[in-house]
C-alpha cells in the first residue's frame, strides 16, 4: 500500500475513531434511549471499522517492507 | 481520554509511520477504544434494564406509569415494590433466562427499537393497547418460576397450585392470567 494512501486512511481510521469514543462518552454521561443505542451501534461499527483499518494498513506497510527486503537482497 | 489525545496528536503532526508510531496508534485505535467499548457496553446493557429505558417508549408509557404507582394492585406493580426487582422490574419479568438470556433479551430490544420506530411511531397509545402482544406468552410463566419455583411446600399447599401444577410448569395455563393471579398489566389488554 502506497504511504500516502496508507496515511489517508489511517486519518480517516483516527475521525471515525474519535467519532466512536465521542458517541460512547455520550452514552455514558447520559444513559438514555438514543445515545445508548447510537453509542451500541454506529459507535461500535465506526470502532471497529478505524481498528480493522490500522490492523490493514499495519499488514500492508509489513508486506510492503518484506519485500523490499527480499528485493535488495536479490540485487546483492 | 488518551485515546482521543493521541488520535488528535497524529491527524494534526501526521508523522512517518515508524514503529512508535505504530504503537501509538494501536494504543489510540485498538487498546484504549477497545476498553471504552467494554465500559460503554457494559454501561449501556445497564441502562437498558432500567424501568425509565423501557418507559421511554410513548407506547410504553402507561406500563411505566403504573409500576411507579405504589397505590396500583397490578401484578406488575406489585412486583415493582419489591426490592429484588425495583428499578429494574420490566426486565427481571421479561428477559429470557437460562444461560444465553441477556442476550437474547437484547437482540429481543432491537427488534423493539425498529418496531417503534417503523410500525409504532405514529400509533396512539389507545391503538398500541389494542394491538402490542407478547410474541412468546407460552414462555412467561419460566420467568416466574425464578423465583416461584411450583416446588415449595407453601405453593403446593394451595389447591388450585396442585390440581394444574403439569398445566403451569408447562405454560399451558399462565400465572398471570384472569382465572389466576390476573393479567400483570390488566389495562393493556389480554396478555
Amino acid at each position: 500500500m502506497a504511504s500516502r494512501r496508507a496515511h489517508r486512511l489511517l486519518v480517516a481510521a483516527c475521525i471515525c475513531a474519535l467519532v466512536a469514543l465521542g458517541l460512547m462518552t455520550w452514552q455514558l454521561f447520559d444513559p438514555r434511549v438514543v445515545p445508548v443505542i447510537v453509542a451500541m451501534s454506529i459507535g461500535q461499527v465506526l470502532g471497529t471499522a478505524s481498528f480493522a483499518a490500522y490492523v490493514l494498513v499495519i499488514i500492508a506497510d509489513f508486506r510492503a517492507h518484506r519485500r523490499a527486503e527480499r528485493d535488495s537482497r536479490k540485487v546483492r | 481520554m488518551v485515546s482521543a489525545i493521541i488520535l488528535i496528536a497524529y491527524l494534526v503532526l501526521r508523522p512517518p509511520l515508524v514503529r512508535a508510531t505504530k504503537l501509538w496508534l494501536l494504543l489510540g485505535l485498538g487498546i484504549l477504544p477497545i476498553g471504552a467499548a467494554f465500559a460503554g457496553n457494559v454501561q449501556g446493557f445497564e441502562a437498558t434494564k432500567e424501568r425509565k429505558f423501557c418507559g421511554s417508549c410513548h407506547v410504553m408509557s402507561l406500563h411505566e406509569q403504573d409500576s411507579d404507582d405504589p397505590s396500583s394492585r397490578s401484578l406488575a406493580s406489585r412486583h415493582a415494590r419489591n426490592a429484588m426487582f425495583g428499578d429494574e422490574n420490566c426486565y427481571v419479568c421479561h428477559a429470557d433466562y437460562g444461560m444465553f438470556g441477556t442476550i437474547v433479551t437484547k437482540a429481543g430490544g432491537m427488534r423493539h427499537v425498529w418496531m417503534n420506530l417503523t410500525a409504532y411511531r405514529g400509533v396512539t397509545l389507545a391503538g398500541a393497547q389494542r394491538t402490542i402482544r407478547l410474541r412468546e406468552p407460552w414462555k412467561m410463566n419460566g420467568n416466574c418460576m425464578q423465583c416461584h419455583s411450583t416446588k415449595a411446600d407453601l405453593w403446593l399447599r394451595v389447591p388450585d397450585h396442585t390440581a394444574a401444577l403439569d398445566d403451569v410448569r408447562e405454560g399451558r395455563i399462565g400465572c398471570a392470567s384472569a382465572g389466576c393471579h390476573g393479567l400483570a398489566h390488566p389495562f393493556f389488554g389480554a396478555h
